[in-house]
């Protein structure tokens, strides 16, 4: 392989481990926001979803069980959400910015609590050797030229990404089940005209999409990072609202979002220690600019994306009016 | 008129008593799952109040804590009253900071404090101004929802205000992301001597008040609210709506850059990127003020205290984490929120049963 190859493997590869979390993220938030209901507090469900991971790891040495807890965790957060703007009729933005305050905070205090509690039993606050989950490559396909290496060298917790992506899709394009959460969010009377229970079907949407954040937190703490710090999500978790506009509320235009939005970050911070020693006169000359400047990338990215996708793009009808509405 | 103020006087009243409740339960419960955790009760209750208003000095450092939430708070409850839902004053409150902070060390066109000391002020609030404004022009002119281009931009200013402090704004001698301190002549003057009192804390509260009479008394005021309260019905009156939006943006940026400014001269004296999050914080202080800018004030006093409370706990021997107190400002948030959302439907099904013409709008009572 030439090193140009080489580097599109590395920079593709990359992209897909970045895009990971966003992705389980977005289809748990995509899912929410088709019933009907934008929680822009994810962001405090994946913190939730990272300390719960790493604490329970640590203390029962099986990342598995770690992954569980952070599901739980996220489900958590889910009913709490779930029950004050759904059953609630709280607004639903300023009420996902409550959730992510409390993911921020509650984290944060679980994580110090956890640290004095460990240390003053004398142990160390690290993961056990072994107990995060590090990349499975996939027998026979990870030899496939380019392909194997981008998509069957990763975490198990992409794989399990991947299958869910597909049978999500299939699952909101062909099956009744897709059919009623679509409508959850574009015609409520109807299904209640059906005899579906609106708050129930929205509530349990958001159950799934905690369950999700909550295995994307852990994905970030005990797979990619094997670390917990506060505030590790660093704003992924508005992306990820931003990604699921970006994609007009379809699948694949997430899925693409995020591979981009991988893309890009990857870029970033390769470009970041490349410049350096690259011959290339123009790729060197980057090295006047700030690498704060390359951390800001992806942010700008998303509001240009955006600015330039988001036009004509409606959305699901009845997000943020609650259920039963009110006339007045 | 006479009336009109009793009138407001009196759902000032009630607002406050209705949060005042809330508060008192969340922090009861709060104080229980404490005990739960092994944190004596009383021990801790006692240690909360002290640290927060037990001393002279206690006291004036809740209140220049509750100086920022106060602008980061009015940012919030006035963009919110017109329907413009700016979550970006985090963002606009670091710019107004790293603006001050540049006027007052390295950008100096002159050098008496009288007049330094108000171009920072007035320079960081045009710069939070106008870095809502980008949010603005984007939802107007690329249907890029407020919501998300703020908060995106939240990101987009941390990452500017870390490129400057090791940039051109770095101390000298240090190779962390931090500004050289202001020169002492140029902190805002203390109205208590050996305290945390500084004048920014009355100009907040004169803000404040400002911005009530400009909300309940003007055509301005009046105009905003219809806008928010029902775009369509703003148009068909002829209200120039747009032009509202773009004003209320900038006034709403404008407060939480003077937070940042204020802040910075006022408190810390130098810049860092991690400068607390004052900007998230403060939506938490709109709300629990009912929008009301009087009821921001004392919204802000009170989480001012929750926080400098919170902090000598944790340096004290109990050692409970300071983001305690952020648990509970979301609490509070939640626990509002599903009251004015479970009020106004009681009160839409009244209205309806006596066909009353009293029901509250939808706006003003959700948020």
């Amino acid at each position: 392989m030439t090193p140009a190859q080489n580097m599109f493997t590395f920079l593709s590869r990359q992209a897909v481990t970045a895009a990971t979390p966003m992705i389980l993220a977005g289809v748990g938030e995509l899912v929410g926001e088709l019933s009907g209901v934008i929680n822009i507090g994810i962001e405090g469900t994946m913190l939730m979803g990272c300390i719960a991971a790493y604490t329970v790891t640590g203390v029962s040495g099986h990342g598995t069980v770690g992954l569980l807890a952070a599901m739980a965790a996220g489900m958590v957060m889910a009913v709490i959400f779930a029950a004050a703007s759904v059953w609630g009729r709280a607004d639903q933005i300023v009420a996902g910015t409550a959730m992510d305050l409390l993911g921020v905070g509650l984290s944060g205090m679980i994580w110090m609590m956890y640290q004095n509690w460990r240390e003053n039993l004398g142990f160390s606050t690290a993961l056990p050797r072994g107990s995060g989950f590090s990349a499975v490559p996939i027998p026979v396909l990870h030899d496939i030229a380019y392909l194997g290496p981008v998509l069957f060298d990763q975490y198990a917790l992409c794989y399990v990404t991947i299958g869910l992506c597909v049978v999500m899709w299939w699952v909101l394009r062909r099956t009744r089940l897709g059919l009623i959460i679509r409508a959850l969010g574009d015609a409520p009377e109807a299904c209640h005209a059906a005899g579906v229970r609106v708050r129930l079907g929205r509530s349990l949407c958001l159950l799934f999409a905690g369950a999700c954040s909550g295995a994307a937190g852990a994905y970030l703490s005990i797979m990619q990072t094997h670390a917990f710090a506060s505030d590790m999500t660093g704003g992924e978790g508005f992306v990820v609202l931003a990604l699921v506009i970006f994609g007009r509320w379809k699948l694949p235009g997430l899925i693409g979002g995020c591979l981009f939005f991988g893309l890009i970050n990857s870029l970033q911070q390769t470009l970041q220690t490349a410049r350096y020693a690259s011959q290339n006169t123009a790729l060197h000359a980057l090295t006047h600019v700030p690498f704060q400047f390359f951390q800001m990338l992806p942010y700008l990215a998303a509001i240009i994306a955006l600015a330039i996708m988001s036009r004509k793009a409606p959305g699901p009808r009845y997000i943020n009016v609650p259920w039963p509405e009110v006339k007045t | 008129m006479i009336k009109r103020f009793l009138v407001n006087m009196w759902n000032a009243v009630t607002a406050v008593a209705l949060a005042a409740l809330v508060c008192a339960v969340v922090l009861a419960l709060a104080i229980g799952a404490g005990a739960l955790l092994g944190y004596p009760p009383i021990h801790l209750a006692d240690l909360w109040l002290r640290g927060a208003a037990g001393s002279w000095y206690a006291l004036s450092s809740s209140c220049a804590d509750a100086c920022p939430l106060l602008l980061t708070g009015l940012a919030a409850g006035v963009a919110f009253r017109a329907g413009v839902l700016n979550i970006g004053a985090q963002g606009q409150f670091l710019l107004g900071a790293l603006v001050a902070v540049a006027l007052t060390t390295r950008m100096m066109i002159f050098h008496q404090a009288e007049l330094v000391i108000p171009t920072a002020l007035i320079g960081g609030a045009v710069a939070g101004g106008l870095w809502g404004l980008i949010a603005q022009y984007l939802e107007r002119y690329r249907s890029v929802p407020v919501v998300l281009s703020t908060i995106l931009l939240n990101f987009v200013a941390l990452y500017l205000a870390q490129a400057a402090l090791q940039g051109p704004l770095q101390a000298v001698g240090t190779a962390a992301a931090e500004s050289p301190e202001v020169a002492g002549k140029y902190w805002l003057p203390l109205f208590v001597p050996y305290t945390d009192f500084h004048i920014g804390i009355i100009l907040a509260l004169v803000l404040a008040i400002l911005l009530w009479v400009l909300q309940q008394y003007t055509l301005f005021g009046f105009e905003a609210r219809v806008v928010g309260l029902n775009p369509g019905t703003a148009k068909a009156m002829k209200m120039p709506v747009t032009i509202r939006q773009f004003q209320i943006m900038f006034i709403s940026g404008a407060c939480a850059g003077l937070g940042g400014a204020i802040q910075l001269l006022g408190q810390v004296h130098f810049m860092t990127a991690h400068m607390g999050n004052y900007g998230y914080a403060g939506i938490a202080v709109a709300l629990l003020g009912r929008l009301n800018p009087l009821g921001i004030i004392l919204s802000a006093l009170f989480f001012g205290f929750l926080d400098t409370g919170a902090f000598r706990v944790e340096e004290s021997s109990l050692a409970l984490p300071h983001d305690m107190a952020n648990v509970i400002k979301a609490l509070v948030i939640l626990v509002m929120l599903v009251l004015a959302g479970l009020s106004l439907r009681r009160a839409r099904r009244a209205g309806r049963d006596a066909a009353g013409p009293s029901t509250p709008p939808m706006r003003e009572s959700t948020l």
